[in-house]
């Protein structure tokens, strides 16, 4: 088991005295993760993701509870946890900005204890996989953030990590080398069987990197499941655009709400629970108005923030 | 630690050093300057005094000055503040996600950064002192003084690290910075050698870690050949090393604790 936690719980207190403050960070947390598995951990800001990520890592102790991360302790065992974990956390950077990725790179292998002989064939092959090796030689402060995330993701590779902790990874990169990073996490997951854990606000990322979601809120999980589950069950609504090649009236049973609708074209909302999609596409499709139909799932934004407003499980 | 990263982690920051070396230029323009106005202030002194203060000629002050200066100009002038700024605004986590002591890696980084520039200004204050006052006063005791430097920028490396861990529970080392400093100058000997502080003044020193960081390799430098001095200074390193690695863990477990 990659990842497994029983009941944790992390209570901060701040202030003095009279104005002391108890803050609870965490709360009575059960997560399991699986060998291989990439899973996505959100929440909204405060819910308590980046504390359990840190107690999950070893820089925490918790309040209460037990966790281990490989077989580890990681609050116990934090350096032997460092050496088969990797950690990217948003903005933090892994490299010295000075050096150039390769000279990082060096003193990073050296911290971990990496075989010389090993080391140039490793850096070479991550440079391979994630496409980067032009940028080794490059000072990091010369990198554009996107090929500077390259090369931090590389860092965090170099002594081949089981899991890979990954806080915003993608934050403040452009959209082509958010995907580029995107595949990259699939990539390595698929090819070397790395586990991913990733926090992340850009629903994108949840999207095409994570299988399995976990929603955090107030300190506790408040869903568990695989994203695509998450988009099906959660929201019971679907989308349906019509293209017309003449004017129609809309579908009028109970739960179809009618977005947009003109001569040649027609938007509805519908929830299944009252109405089965079929129903309204049949009704629709009873005719020679219709040019062309899609039915599509609402944006996962949408899902996202409906589970935020739900209750602990 | 072992070897190995202490080594990556010396020869990775030189690198960079001698890759950039703007800073360096500044940190020289800057020493020389420093440099000139102290020794030609000490020359006067003397020449007020016989020649001769507390044991000290015209020349052996002047390679007293161009050695102090040299062993604390080499080192980032901010670096209290800079660990202090990492600490508290919890940059410092990527580092104890690694397995080795955080503080072993920084020092050695910093060793890195600070031997090339301690090289330079050395060699060049050398030559000026060479010109302006004459040659060492005894070529042999700047043998000593030599590796006496580097215990003495590793010394101060060492103690500002410790200093600086006061961030895990401040939050800002801006203040333990500026004290820091004025202990270094005065009880370091670092402007003014110490047999010529006040009495009360020169037995505290003796009793302080700040003389090994500038006043025992510009002892050295100056003509005395006093290899005691270089015991000494490994003493301290050895005394400051098990306090600020006991301040640093003892930061982390707080940091464990209560969060950063």
């Amino acid at each position: 088991m990659a990842i497994e936690a029983r009941g944790l719980t992390k209570v901060f207190k701040t202030g003095r005295r009279r104005a002391r403050k108890r803050i609870d960070a965490v709360r009575d947390l059960d997560l399991v993760v699986a060998d291989g598995e990439r899973v996505a951990y959100i929440g909204p800001n405060g819910a308590g993701k980046s504390t359990s990520i840190k107690i999950l890592t070893g820089l925490l102790h918790p309040t209460a509870g037990q966790a281990t991360v490989l077989g580890l302790t990681p609050w116990e065992d934090r350096k032997r946890l460092a050496r088969r974990i990797g950690t990217l956390f948003g903005q933090r950077s892994l490299l010295w900005l000075e050096l150039t990725p390769r000279q990082s790179y060096r003193m990073l292998a050296a911290i971990y204890g990496l075989d010389r002989d090993d080391e140039p064939r490793r850096i070479a092959e991550l440079g391979d996989l994630l496409d980067a090796v032009d940028l080794f030689d490059q000072p990091v402060r010369s990198l554009s953030l996107g090929q500077r995330m390259r090369c931090e993701l590389t860092a965090c590779l170099l002594h081949d990590p089981e899991i890979l902790f990954l806080d915003e990874p993608t934050i403040g990169l452009d959209l082509v080398a958010k995907q580029r990073f995107r595949e990259l996490l699939v990539r390595l997951n698929e090819q070397q069987g790395t586990t991913i854990f990733l926090t992340s606000h850009d629903v994108a990322d949840i999207e095409h990197v994570a299988r399995r979601a976990v929603v955090i809120n107030h300190g506790e999980v408040i869903y568990d499941d695989e994203v695509a589950a998450m988009r099906r069950a959660l929201l019971a609504t679907k989308v349906v655009e019509v293209g017309l090649i003449a004017p129609i009236q809309a579908p009028l049973q109970a739960g179809v709400t009618v977005l947009e609708h003109t001569d040649q074209a027609l938007r509805l909302v519908v929830d299944t629970h009252l109405t089965p999609i079929r129903v309204v596409l049949d009704e629709l499709l009873d005719g020679p108005a219709v040019a062309d139909v899609s039915v599509v799932d609402p944006p996962l934004e949408q899902v996202i923030a409906e589970i935020y407003e739900r209750p602990a499980r | 630690m072992t070897r190995r990263a202490f080594v990556e982690a010396v020869r990775g920051a030189s690198q960079r050093v001698v890759a950039e070396p703007g800073g360096l230029v500044v940190s020289l323009a800057f020493y020389l300057v420093i440099v000139a106005v102290l020794s030609g202030l000490w020359r006067v002194a003397v020449g007020t005094n016989d020649g001769n203060l507390a044991g000290y000629g015209a020349v052996a002050l002047t390679w007293y000055i161009i050695t102090s200066e040299a062993a604390t100009v080499s080192i980032h002038t901010r670096l209290i503040a800079d660990v202090g700024d990492d600490i508290g605004s919890g940059a410092i986590a990527v580092e104890l996600l690694r397995p080795a002591s955080v503080i072993g890696v920084r020092v050695a980084t910093e060793l890195g950064r600070t031997l090339p520039k301690l090289l330079v200004l050395w060699v060049a204050g050398g030559l000026m002192a060479a010109v302006v006052a004459g040659g060492p006063p005894r070529p042999l005791a700047l043998l000593l003084a030599a590796p006496s430097l580097v215990l003495a920028v590793t010394a101060n490396l060492i103690a500002q690290h410790g200093v600086a861990a006061a961030a895990f529970w401040l939050r800002d080392a801006g203040s333990a910075w500026f004290l820091y400093l004025k202990a270094v100058f005065i009880t370091g000997g670092m402007i003014i050698p110490l047999e010529l502080l006040p009495n009360g003044l020169e037995r505290a020193s003796l009793f302080l870690p700040f003389r090994a960081m500038a006043y025992a390799p510009a002892r050295l430098a100056a003509g005395f050949v006093e290899p005691h001095l270089l015991l000494e200074q490994i003493g301290w390193i050895a005394v400051l090393a098990i306090g600020a690695v006991a301040v640093f863990g003892a930061g982390e477990r707080r940091l464990q604790v209560v969060g950063g």
